[in-house]
Parts: structure tokens; C-alpha cells; sequence
């Protein structure tokens, strides 16, 4: 790290933040300016900050490396892929994941699977156990959700991901689905986060709707950590002080953390807008931006859904988007689900 | 002429910087030599390996001698960075 020194610091107080750092265990090099001094401080561990901030003379503490290693770049250079069956997420195809907010009733799980499958999703969403805002909302169908769902991933050769509330649901929710979500509003459930990397099944992490890419990653960290490195991070839109959107989708939140880090990043343009009508836009906004893959609410009926009915797709709107979405990502050198432009053609 | 001139005068220059830094290598390593062996007896005395006021004095000491055309500020800065260096030495020690 860098320490940076008042330009009143004096020499004492200099030495003060030398004798710290000696203690931490860093080589020190100083360097006194004609207005002042900044330390570079090597090696060492990796100590507090603050135990540097707040000594007397001290102008700013910068830190050179992350806090967190596993998910860091450095550690790993190439990408994280994550392999399920022929679907590779992280790799050059765009994996789009869709399906309904919740598992409602048989009949419209397997009406929306079919839709998303034929517009080219590869992998089921919908949520058996629902983290409402109020108590009052509908909270899901529990382990009856996941039957219907994966009944109708099975039908329909997809894969299955849905949400994990509480580490007394992983057990059952292990059974049923091939990725288990992490919800935004439990990033920083660290209880739950230890207890999924133990999980060999590939977890998605949402970022948390006040969370700072750091905090994402170190999050994110406590899985790997845990030893399982099929970790991929999921923008799904920040609080920010505008109240038209649901959420602000935060689009730069994709390069930027596919440079800090090797995990794949799937973007969530459903609830980063919560508006069916700005849905399209932004994911292909992500996919431009580099998204490694989307998570898409795709209703059969969304006007009548149970929750989130007013951001879900219609079906025909959601092949459209496939459409235009293999139109971008070969711009920027990726492909998606092309077998189904094969057989679909690119017309609605 | 002129430049063939500049050319040789350079070169003699450049080898005398040449001896002179070899000379300054011997001395620092000399200097080294020295500062372990302090380590050493701090160690053996239970004494903190950062001893500020020492190093205060070091810097005050080479700057009252200075006769430039370095000027102190530029003296001052050359020995810290041979301090630290020092100091990293004393350290490694420690962990052996």
C-alpha cells in the first residue's frame, strides 16, 4: 500500500506511520517530497488500512491489491468457465436464462419453458421460494415449485436455476435445480454464502442492491473460499436515486468486474429496470457490454402473474429479443444460441 | 572534430563513473555488513529493529557534511532509500 502524508506532516509523525508499518511487516520506502512524503509499503500482510488512516499526519491510505484473492484476476488470469452438460458459461457463447418469476402452476411453467426454449434459452429460471418485499406477497410454492419445474426443464432439455433463501432449503433445492441462486438481498448472508461452498453445484451470486463491486467479490469470495469455484456474479441493478426504474442496472459493473476478476457476469435486465417496456434495451446494453449471459423473466400470461408481472416478458417480445441479441453478440465476437437461428431463421 | 572530441571526453567520463560506482558498491555492501551486525546485537539485546531517532541522526549527520553540488534535500532522499534498504536487511536477518 501507499501512504500519503499531510503536507504538514512532520517528522515524527512520519516515523510514527514507519514504525506501524515495520511492525506489519512491510518493507518501507520513503519518499520525501518538497511538500510531502508519501511510504510505499511492500510485502508484508495484508494489514488494516485503518490502523494507518488514523494516525496523526496521515493524508490517505491507498491499497494496491484486492482484498479479495480467489475471485481476483490476478490469482487466475484465464476465464472461469462453468460446464453444465454442452452449456458453457463464461465461454464465447452468450447463455441466456429465462422463465417465470415464480413457479406458479404446472400449466404455465411448462407453457413459459416452451417459449423460452424455442426462442433459444438454454436455461430454466423460477423461483420455488420467494424473497418478497412484504410478508403479505405470494411466497412461493416451496419444493412443489421445483417439481414443476424441473419436470418442465426435463421436457424441454434445459438446465434449472433458482433461488436459495436459507441454508435449511440447499438440501432440497440441490436436488432439483443445476444452479442455485443467491438473491440480492442475501449477498452478504455469509452464514448462507459458507455453507454453499461446500455445495458442488454452481452457485450465482446477485449483487446486493446497495453493494459495492468490492463487497460483490469478497462475497463471492466466501464460496470459493469454501472450495467451490463454480462462482458466477450477477448485476441485477444498484439503488440509486432515480425512482423511475426499479433499479439502476449498473451495465458498467460488467467490464468492470470482468477485468477484476475471472468470474463469469450475468446481467438481470428484469429486475435491474422492473419495467417489461425497458427489458430489451438493457440486455442488449449487457450483452454489448460483455455479459457472459442473461437471467430473463419470461411470463406465459404476465398479466396475470403472481409476482413480478409487470417486468416479465411476454413470450413473443423475448424471441424478438434472441433475435436482435444474435445480431449483436457476433459484433463483439461471441455467439448465441445459433442452432436455434438454424432452425427458427431470424423473423419473429 | 568537435563532436569526435565530446565523443572521447564522454567516454572518459562514463568510466569514471564506472569506477565510481563500483567503489560505491563496496561501500554500501560495507555499510550492509555493518547494519547486520547491529541487527545482530539488537537482536541478542531484545532491541526494536526501527530505531527512528538513529535514523534521524544518520540524515542529519550526511546533510551537515554535504558539499554539494547534491544539494541536502537530494542527499536527504539517497539515504533514506539506503535505510530502508538496511532496515528490509535487518529484517530478512530476523526471519533466519
Amino acid at each position: 500500500m501507499v501512504v500519503v502524508m499531510q503536507e504538514r506532516a512532520t517528522p515524527d509523525q512520519v516515523e510514527r506511520v514507519v514504525a506501524q508499518l515495520v511492525e506489519m511487516g512491510f518493507d518501507v520506502h520513503r519518499s520525501t517530497g518538497a511538500l510531502r512524503t508519501v511510504i510505499g509499503a511492500v510485502g508484508g500482510k495484508a494489514g488494516d488500512p485503518r490502523l494507518l488512516e488514523v494516525l496523526d499526519g496521515v493524508q490517505e491510505v491507498l491499497r494496491i491489491t484486492e482484498p479479495y484473492k480467489l475471485a481476483s484476476r490476478t490469482f487466475r488470469p484465464e476465464n472461469t468457465v462453468i460446464t453444465l452438460g454442452d452449456v458453457r458459461i463464461g465461454g464465447d457463447e452468450v447463455v441466456v436464462m429465462a422463465g417465470p418469476c415464480s413457479a406458479e402452476s404446472d400449466e404455465q411453467v411448462e407453457a413459459t419453458a416452451l417459449a423460452v426454449k424455442r426462442a433459444g434459452a438454454k436455461i430454466l429460471r423460477g423461483g420455488a421460494y420467494k424473497p418478497r418485499s412484504s410478508p403479505y406477497s405470494f411466497q412461493g410454492l416451496g419444493e412443489e415449485g421445483l417439481r414443476m419445474l424441473r419436470g418442465a426443464a426435463d421436457r424441454h432439455s434445459l438446465y434449472l436455476i433458482s433461488e436459495v433463501m436459507d441454508i435449511s432449503q440447499i438440501e432440497t433445492i440441490e436436488k432439483y435445480s443445476d444452479i442455485l441462486q443467491v438473491g440480492a438481498r442475501n449477498m452478504q448472508n455469509f452464514t448462507l454464502l459458507r455453507e454453499l461452498g461446500r455445495s458442488r453445484k454452481p452457485v450465482m451470486l446477485k449483487r446486493g442492491i446497495s453493494a459495492t463491486i468490492e463487497e460483490w467479490l469478497l462475497s463471492a469470495e466466501y464460496i470459493l473460499a469454501g472450495g467451490n469455484m463454480n462462482v458466477m456474479l450477477c448485476e441485477r441493478g444498484i439503488r440509486t436515486f432515480e425512482s423511475y426504474t426499479r433499479n439502476t442496472l449498473d451495465i458498467s459493473a460488467i467490464p468492470v468486474v470482468k477485468q477484476l476478476s475471472h468470474l463469469p457476469v450475468i446481467a438481470d435486465p428484469s429486475h435491474g429496470t422492473g419495467r417489461r417496456d425497458k427489458v430489451a434495451p438493457m440486455a442488449r446494453a449487457a450483452v454489448a457490454a460483455g455479459a457472459d449471459g442473461l437471467i430473463i423473466e419470461v411470463h406465459c400470461d404476465p398479466d396475470h402473474a403472481m409476482s413480478d408481472g409487470a417486468q416479465s416478458l411476454f413470450p413473443s417480445q423475448f424471441d424478438r429479443l434472441m433475435a436482435e441479441l444474435r445480431i449483436i453478440a457476433p459484433a463483439i465476437g461471441r455467439s448465441i444460441c445459433v442452432e436455434a437461428v438454424a432452425r427458427r431463421g431470424w423473423s419473429r | 572534430m568537435a563532436e569526435k572530441r565530446a565523443v572521447s571526453v564522454i567516454d572518459e567520463l562514463r568510466r569514471r563513473i564506472d569506477e565510481i560506482d563500483e567503489r560505491l558498491v563496496d561501500l554500501l555492501n560495507a555499510r550492509a555488513r555493518c547494519a547486520l551486525d547491529i541487527g545482530h546485537e539488537k537482536r541478542t539485546a531484545g532491541m526494536e529493529v526501527y530505531q527512528p531517532d538513529r535514523e534521524a541522526e544518520v540524515l542529519d549527520h550526511v546533510q551537515s557534511i554535504n558539499p554539494g553540488p547534491l544539494d541536502d534535500g537530494a542527499v536527504k532522499r539517497l539515504f533514506e532509500r539506503i535505510i530502508d534498504e538496511a532496515r528490509r536487511l535487518e529484517r530478512l536477518a530476523d526471519l533466519q
